[in-house]
């Protein structure tokens, strides 16, 4: 286990330090808005034993925005309920600003709350008002001395016109933004939002992503989503920690991520094409996604710049006339892929590579996580 | 740099935001157990009433049960049965005491935890204890309005004037329904862990009457059983008239004891119970 949350410069939680230029910050204990270290929950004992959460650990620095991702198994859930002490973890140490979550939950619950059921966080019988009301009663605030708050959070998240109306008669999208309307109801500095834009069309998903973003710049908000939403991560999210199988496979900058596979794809169309041609080329260079239609065709290859005008050089010698040549940027969903599908294949111990060992991989068959 | 890579850099540094507002402050704290309590009742009756059909059935079943019982009585038994007619409307006034708190409470903390609701009950600086003891309060406050009403329509119904001091009778009854509520929230917390129970749950309630109309005076050990020490006092005060200092202190004391110890047995099988859920991953699950 690790002792404490990987410092600067660290991105994996259970292999050796890597170098990245960031990654969870080396915060102290007391420094970090969310301190975890060595977080491990096991469920049924036995043959039967699954370990939801494998020494998880990570630091959130205050007003930092932070994305957990994973597949669906991946421990994310039992992670984020670990931390705010609605599972009972079996080992580690979780602080929000310092306090220990499961030796004071109280003062803990002073700084935080949740979003973790989507639409489902509040009353359907209750009106968007009376919901915020309430919330904010139970984290200690008085309503009225917080009214003009919840009028302007409203306003924000374009609430206003329904703040009298039943959640229940609302769209999907729109109970969705009560539910993260009510978390922020109460004056908390730390947010955990569990898809927090599942439901939204695209013009309310954008325009809650930078109510978030505000959140996080004006308020100082911390905060931790975690989505299935690659958009929203990139857009939102300083940081990325990527969990697989209960364990941290990756904690890096969003940017860091996705410059470490700018081996950039290239994707190349070329007329005059035989089969012996286009055999002699996949025999040198790793083409993937290739579609041949007559004499035309058209492939991706990951390739550096070498790599790259050796293939138009024996395309040519070849006599191929080269009609198109089309970069191909990754994405985030193409890293979060790469990453799982590798944590998942390696055997145990094995240490994960690095962003830059990533970008010198030759590309993969089927051409992901090259675009 | 990028605006990500500049935000996180700002993070880490520990910037302050645009307005002022330092990063990872102390919440501001408005409000304290006077605004939870208000708050949590004035929830309770509002989700009361935005059920309108369940809330009128219920003040309908209540009255309806009894006139079963009261018309079908005076022609069973006919005179017999009206010279025990203050009995069985105290009586009955109790059950539905008792069935309210008990499973008022029982359903709350299911619905909620139906709702998606309860862990966030769960994550508030006052603590879990406090607002599940503001919900019964909530609770308790709410069923003594609605088995008010049906009091009010059974002596009505039946022409009988019953001593409802209320000095005597709602301290009384509080402390009475106070096991009902107690074996509420055991089996709350049961469902918290097991989900459905429903089963055992309505079990008890008939269990209710026996123990509301447990002859005290042959049995006197069954007086430390919820229900019946109070039951039997409240019977004195509406029906008799005895006021609250005319009992005599033991008997006064088996009634707060036995009251205090439910309730406490409750809260600490609740406690026992949603920190199981809490082992084992379940408590907001449904």
């Amino acid at each position: 286990m690790m002792n404490g949350p990987p410092d600067a410069g660290q991105r994996l939680s259970n292999g050796p330090s890597v170098d990245t230029n960031e990654a969870s910050p080396s915060l102290t204990r007391d420094d970090a808005a969310i301190y975890v270290d060595g977080l491990t929950k096991t469920f049924g004992g036995g043959e039967d034993a699954v370990t939801a959460v494998d020494d998880v650990s990570f630091t959130v620095a205050p007003g930092e925005v932070v994305g957990l991702l994973g597949p669906n198994g991946a421990g994310k859930t039992t992670t984020i309920k670990s931390i705010l002490g609605l599972v009972l973890p079996d080992e580690g140490e979780v602080r929000v600003h310092g306090i220990d979550v499961h030796a004071d939950p109280r003062a803990a619950y002073e700084h935080v709350d949740a979003m973790l059921e989507g639409a489902r966080n509040d009353y359907w019988r209750l009106t968007v008002r009376e919901n915020l009301r309430y919330f904010a009663a139970i984290r200690g605030q008085t309503p009225d001395a917080v009214a003009d708050r919840h009028e302007e959070l409203l306003d924000h998240l374009d609430l206003a016109d329904k703040a009298d109306t039943a959640v229940r008669d609302l769209s999907r999208g729109m109970k969705q933004k009560v539910s993260l309307a009510s978390v922020l109801a109460g004056d908390i500095s730390v947010a955990f939002l569990d898809e927090p834009t599942l439901g939204l069309d695209v013009e309310s998903s954008l325009k809650l992503r930078t109510e978030l973003r505000r959140l996080a710049e004006e308020r100082g908000l911390t905060l931790v989503l975690s989505s299935h939403d690659m958009d929203v991560i990139e857009d939102v999210c300083d940081r990325v920690v990527i969990m697989n199988e209960g364990r941290v496979i990756v904690d890096d900058t969003v940017e860091d991520l996705l410059a470490g596979f700018e081996t950039t794809g290239y994707r190349i169309t070329a007329r005059g094409v035989d089969d012996a041609t286009l055999a002699a080329q996949q025999e040198r260079f790793e083409l993937s996604d290739v579609q041949r239609s007559g004499s035309r065709v058209r492939f991706e290859v990951a390739a550096d710049t070498e790599t790259f005008y050796r293939l138009t050089d024996a395309m040519e010698a070849h006599g191929l006339d080269v009609a198109s040549v089309e970069t191909v940027q990754p994405d985030l969903a193409e890293v979060f892929v790469e990453m799982t599908s590798r944590a998942s294949e390696r055997p145990d111990g094995e240490d994960i590579p690095s962003t830059g060992a990533l970008s010198a991989e030759p590309p993969t068959g089927d051409g992901g996580g090259r675009r | 740099m990028t605006d990500a890579a500049e935000r996180a850099s700002d993070a880490r540094e520990g910037h302050s935001d645009a307005d002022g507002v330092a990063h990872g402050r102390n919440p501001e704290r408005t409000g304290g157990y006077y605004h939870l309590l208000k708050a949590v009742i004035y929830r309770d009756l509002l989700i009361w009433v935005r059920y309108p059909l369940n809330a009128a059935l219920g003040l309908f079943m209540g009255v309806f049960f009894f006139a079963l019982m009261f018309y079908g009585g005076t022609l069973v038994a006919g005179e017999a049965f009206s010279d025990s007619i203050e009995g069985l409307i105290v009586g009955y006034f109790l059950w539905t005491l008792s069935l309210g708190a008990y499973s008022g409470i029982m359903n709350d903390i299911q619905s909620e935890a139906s709702w998606g609701t309860l862990e966030r009950h769960f994550m508030t600086p006052f603590g879990f204890g406090p607002v599940v003891l503001a919900k019964s309060i909530a609770i308790v406050f709410r069923t003594f309005m609605t088995s008010a009403v049906i009091l009010v329509v059974m002596l009505l119904v039946t022409g009988t004037t019953l001593d409802l001091n209320l000095v005597t009778v709602l301290p009384v009854a509080t402390l009475t329904i106070a096991g009902a509520l107690g074996l509420g929230l055991v089996m709350g917390g049961l469902s918290v862990l097991y989900k459905r129970i429903s089963n055992v749950a309505n079990l008890l309630q008939f269990a209710f009457i026996g123990l509301i109309s447990a002859p005290v005076f042959d049995l006197p050990w069954a007086r430390v059983l919820p229900l019946v020490q109070g039951s039997a006092m409240l019977q004195r005060a509406m029906v008799d008239g005895t006021r609250l200092w005319e009992f005599d202190p033991g008997t006064l004391a088996v009634l707060v004891g036995t009251a205090g110890c439910y309730l406490a047995l409750g809260y600490v099988a609740f406690s026992l119970t949603t920190r199981r859920a809490r082992r084992l991953g379940v408590l907001g699950h449904y």
